[in-house]
């Protein structure tokens, strides 16, 4: 028999702010333990939350790239359950009225495009982190990450493949960090995703059995758990190797393996109800509106311009767009110099380089894109060299630098004095009267040995064109 | 409510009772349940739901971090704490 696989996501992103979702405290990853944490977000009683504005402004965001209805007046909940990375034994979360609804993503795969329904959005707060300690027996508990905020996903079960499944989760990264929603990033943790799988005879209507897995976190482990899952529910079906039972299962990537970790909760278990303690959000028009207006074009809106309208290649259209740092970088460089292709050029290829120095990634690119784009400007007016232009663009990765003034307080300005240019050009010369004397039998290379030590003379500042010419010249000379 | 239902959520709960106590929950739980029903027994079907008892609407802050506390401070009440964590009973789901 052939079977048919049904997959619904509920995907965590944890969202880009400096604070909690219901207090003040840092909601940056990487601090020592319980150093992010105050009364509101450890639990103490009498504590009010209050919600962070900055979180609505992202899950609306957020909805709006899903193509999502935004719910204008938006409610809390409380989630019951009880474990100690839970400081109130209840998690504040969205059950009634979250924040979207209805939304809708376009993918691309092997079999042509496709959309996956969005059955809505909710914005919550994540659990603490817990250390079992064999030594003493007991649990260890961090709140640092208690009351982090989060959105979650949850897809319709639209999917029925690991190839839909993980270019899905990549549109999602792709949009969510265009919007700057997020840095998506799987191994900090900043992306999550919960897969539920069932499979069923191909063409039926009905769904079968339903298992999930939690808290994946590589797209390798989700595609790896997909296959084996799928494998292991045809094989119960088929050869009636284990009974088929609705439970939450837990992957281990190692093993690649899935065991069952505990029968499924129902919505029921959770007992949710209304939480008192966190006002409704009504967000009025102007509010939504301003949101709207915030919006970045598409990535596939801007590679469309950059090769249509600028005539980038596919290439540079594709590097570029990969990042919206990049395409912010770019767009500033491009309206400071007039030059498309250069200023390509320069991100792509410079700045890329100097990120992967530091370590960094695309989107952590935080240089002036006005001031590269000067810089693009100096060098293309014979300004400034390009070797020195890069020492330039390095400099900006550290500071908010004027290229101009720092080229003239360290002496990249190309000189136009030709006579102190011939000068030092015929003092190379004379230097070397056997790089000369082979490039007058015909070695095409003396003539640039000769160029680079004239360069290096003149410390980079001296336009190519007019020093080959001064150099060929003077060896006439000689 | 029944003891089954009891049961489950006394496991969910962690929680240790008896059977005096059961009853009395038991009966507890039933007299609210008839409450309930005459509840459920009105149409509510064209009412708007009420998203709050209070008429207050979107409190929010903006998002600046401030800290406030150390965590010195916050664990001094705190039973049990080692390295700076809150320490507590083993738990093995
Ligand atoms: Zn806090």
């Amino acid at each position: 028999m052939k079977y048919e696989t049904v997959i619904g996501l509920e995907v965590h992103v944890e969202l880009a702010t400096e604070s909690k979702i219901f207090c003040s405290c840092s909601a940056k990853f990487g601090a020592e333990q319980n150093d992010h944490v105050c009364p509101a977000c450890c639990g103490m009683p009498g504590m009010l939350p209050i919600v962070n504005k900055r979180v609505v402004d992202l899950g609306m965001t957020a909805g709006m790239m899903l193509n999502c209805d935004i719910n204008r007046t938006t409610t809390f909940d409380k989630k019951s359950y009880y474990y100690p990375d839970l400081p109130g034994s209840y998690q504040t979360t969205q059950w009634f009225a979250p924040i979207c609804v209805n939304g809708k993503v376009k993918i691309n795969t092997s079999k042509g495009e496709k959309f996956v329904r969005i059955k809505q959005i909710h914005m919550e707060e994540d659990a603490g982190k817990l250390v079992h300690d064999d030594w003493t027996d007991t649990s260890l508990v961090d709140y640092n990450r208690t009351s982090v905020p989060l959105i979650e996903i949850v897809s319709q079960p639209d999917l029925s493949s690991a190839e839909e499944v993980l270019a899905y989760l990549e549109r999602l990264r792709d949009l969510l960090r265009f919007a700057k929603v997020s840095d998506c990033r799987f191994e900090q943790g900043s992306m999550r995703c919960d897969v539920n799988l069932s499979i069923r005879p191909e063409g039926s209507d009905k769904l079968g059995v339903r298992t999930e897995m939690k808290n994946m976190n590589s797209l390798s482990a989700i595609e790896r758990a997909i296959d084996y899952e799928v494998a292991r529910h045809i094989d119960a079906l088929e050869n009636h190797t284990e009974e088929l039972v609705q439970e939450t299962r837990r992957w281990d990537d190692v093993k690649g393996k899935s065991y069952s970790m505990r029968t499924k909760e129902t919505a029921g278990d959770y007992r949710y109800f209304p939480d008192p303690n966190v006002m409704p959000v009504v967000i009025d028009d102007e509010w939504f509106d301003s949101i709207r207006a915030s919006l970045p074009e598409f990535p596939e809106v801007k590679k469309a311009k950059y090769t249509e309208e600028l005539g980038l290649s596919e290439y540079d259209a594709d590097q570029l767009t990969q990042s919206r740092a990049y395409c912010d970088c770019f767009e500033a460089a491009l309206a400071e110099s007039g030059m498309a292709k250069e200023s390509a050029n320069w991100i792509i290829s410079d700045c890329a380089k100097a990120l992967n120095r530091r370590q960094e990634t695309a989107d952590m690119l935080k240089i002036n894109g006005k001031a590269l784009g000067q810089l693009i400007k100096l060098v293309s007016e014979d300004k400034v060299g390009r070797a020195n232009a890069k020492k330039i663009l390095d400099a900006m990765f550290e500071e908010d630098i004027d290229p101009l003034a720092y080229a003239e307080k360290n002496g990249f300005i190309v000189s136009n004095d030709t006579g102190a240019i011939e000068a030092i050009v015929k003092a190379v010369v004379e230097a070397d009267p056997k790089s000369v004397a082979d490039f007058k039998g015909g070695k095409e290379k003396a003539l640039m040995a000769l160029f680079g030590k004239c360069m290096k003379e003149l410390k980079g500042n001296c336009n190519p064109q007019v020093l080959r010419e001064i150099l060929i010249d003077q060896i006439n000379k000689a | 409510m029944t003891k089954e239902i009891l049961l489950r959520l006394e496991s969910e709960n962690q929680l240790a009772l008896d059977d005096t106590q059961r009853d009395e929950i038991i009966a507890f739980m039933d007299a609210q349940g008839v409450e309930f029903a005459k509840l459920d027994a009105i149409d509510t079907e064209n009412t708007e739901r009420m998203v709050h008892v209070m008429p207050i609407l979107t409190v929010v802050r903006e998002d600046v971090m401030i800290k406030n506390f150390t965590r010195d401070e916050l664990q001094a009440g705190a039973p049990e704490t080692m390295d700076g964590y809150w320490q507590v009973p083993r738990l093995v789901e």
